[in-house]
């Protein structure tokens, strides 16, 4: 049985593909900052991945735990709002969860020849519009999305094919928190759909995955007229902000 | 007579820093950062500017030391910060240790992040500009993965805090192409004979001013904007 790593398994987009995975028959171990119920096939490890000291060994205790068949670097937190009205240690925690731990987690899996699959690096629609309103969360998926773009040959040579995943907004707790006033949560891609677009693409080793017909309209618009896609967004999202969520 | 401008340049003691504080130490007041220590800093340093020392890999206590060299210098206000500061590993990405990537994480981005929230109520009374400098490997790098993320992380901060911020600080974010920094040998890398096509710091600081002076939000200096420009291009 092969083993998958996915990380932010304990809810939202990261549940849904730790739950696909398991019904596909994998052997899943998820890591989530809160604790979870370990069942048949399913190893669950507590770590908050903020953390420098507990993400340092997590890396250590992953090293025993392979090869891994697949990787999902899938835990992300946010923070929405005016930028200046939000601690500095919530942007630290941000930036190390989002874009610190899984490069790190990814290339120490891969330097001890633990990974024998594909990785699957989770960024965010927001690469191709900006964020206005969460300004340090799209500098650390953007941070997130290069280094999936730059690993992606290295890590081939090695056997590992890198997918970069971009999901729009999903209807998750994690959306509904920092969704502005009035958005339509009908119109979110429910998770269970995105999860069975990014892992189909993912294990074809494909490059690149916007999953949904809509989002990938907006990413496209967003690479042609990145100025006008930051206006709207500012628009839809940060006018509309009611106070800041971290 | 009009106020003297007053400008913050970070990683100020080398490179395209020290090249942008040469240009502009004649005629603003200037506090430059930088990695080195006080006395070493004063040996390349133009007469007249203040230092600070301030290590980006520690962003919470570089920003301290910053913000107190401020409240040292009485500058309630700022006209100008470039947040310039940056290192990277020309590495095999699989061989980027912990500490690597967080130490280029910390200093290119998360330093940076820090640094324009805690400039702000300078930045806004003195109705100033923020420029940050990227880098054209924000595209993507294979030899130098986490450095292309950290400034691809820097366009994207830079481009949405530019709308929010819009009518109260203008926001930059300015890429330049190759330059002979030293950077690159300071790296491990060794471009060879490449590097007689990089960019001299001096033109690059020029471009870069040119860059900030027409005030768009993203702006790229590319090997083709400084080919043939003056010095052989150079």
């Amino acid at each position: 049985m092969k083993t998958a790593l996915v990380t932010g398994g304990g809810a939202g987009l990261g549940r849904a593909i730790v739950e696909r995975l398991l019904a596909e028959g994998w052997r899943v171990v998820s890591v989530d900052r809160a604790e979870g119920t370990t069942v048949p096939g399913l190893e669950h490890l507590a770590c908050d991945l903020a953390d420098r000291h507990a993400v340092d060994a997590l890396a250590e205790r992953l090293g025993g735990m392979g090869p891994f068949g697949l990787a999902v670097f899938n835990a992300g937190v946010s923070a929405t709002g005016r930028f200046e009205a939000i601690p500095i240690e919530a942007y630290r925690r941000l930036m190390t969860v989002n874009a610190e731990t899984p490069m790190l987690l990814s290339a120490g899996l891969v330097r001890t020849g633990q990974m024998a699959g594909p990785m699957c690096f989770v960024s965010s629609l927001s690469h191709f519009t900006g964020y206005p309103g969460a300004a340090v969360y799209a500098a650390s998926k953007d941070a997130l999305a290069v280094y999936a773009k730059s690993v992606r040959k290295p890590f081939a040579r090695r056997g590992v094919s890198v997918t970069l995943a971009c999901p729009g907004p999903l209807r998750t707790d994690h959306a509904r928190r920092h969704a502005p006033a009035g958005a339509d949560a009908d119109r979110r891609m429910p998770p269970e759909v995105a999860a069975r677009i990014i892992l189909d693409a993912t294990l074809a080793g494909r490059r690149l995955v916007v999953p949904g017909r809509a989002n990938r309209s907006v990413a496209l618009a967003g690479r042609l007229l990145p100025g006008t896609m930051m206006r709207q967004m500012r628009r839809l999202i940060f006018d509309r902000l009611q106070g800041e969520v971290w | 007579m009009p106020r003297q401008k007053r400008i913050l340049i970070t990683g100020a003691t080398s490179g395209i820093g020290l090249a942008l504080v040469v240009r502009h130490a004649p005629d603003a007041a200037v506090l430059a950062t930088g990695r080195r220590s006080a006395e070493e800093a004063r040996r390349v340093l133009p007469d007249g500017v203040a230092y600070v020392q301030a290590d980006q890999r520690h962003p919470e206590r570089a920003v301290a030391a910053i913000l107190s060299a401020l409240d040292d210098l009485g500058w309630d206000r700022l006209d100008l910060a470039v947040l310039n500061a940056g290192t990277g590993h020309a590495v095999d990405p699989a061989g980027e240790t912990p500490q690597m990537l967080r130490d280029v994480l910390d200093a290119n981005l998360f330093c940076a992040v820090t640094l324009a929230q805690a400039l702000r109520p300078r930045l806004e009374a003195g109705q100033g500009r923020l420029v940050l400098i990227g880098s054209t490997a924000r595209k993507g790098a294979a030899g130098f993965a986490s450095y292309a993320a950290a400034k691809a992380g820097l366009h994207g901060f830079a481009r949405a805090l530019a709308e929010e911020w819009r009518g109260r600080i203008a926001v930059q974010v300015v890429h330049p192409g190759p330059t002979d920094t030293g950077m690159h040998a300071r790296a491990g890398h060794d471009p060879g004979r490449l590097v007689r096509l990089f960019a001299r710091t001096g033109t690059m600081a020029r471009l870069i001013d040119a860059a900030i002076a027409r005030g768009r939000t993203v702006e790229t200096i590319s090997f083709a904007r400084f080919l043939g420009r003056g010095e052989g291009g150079r």
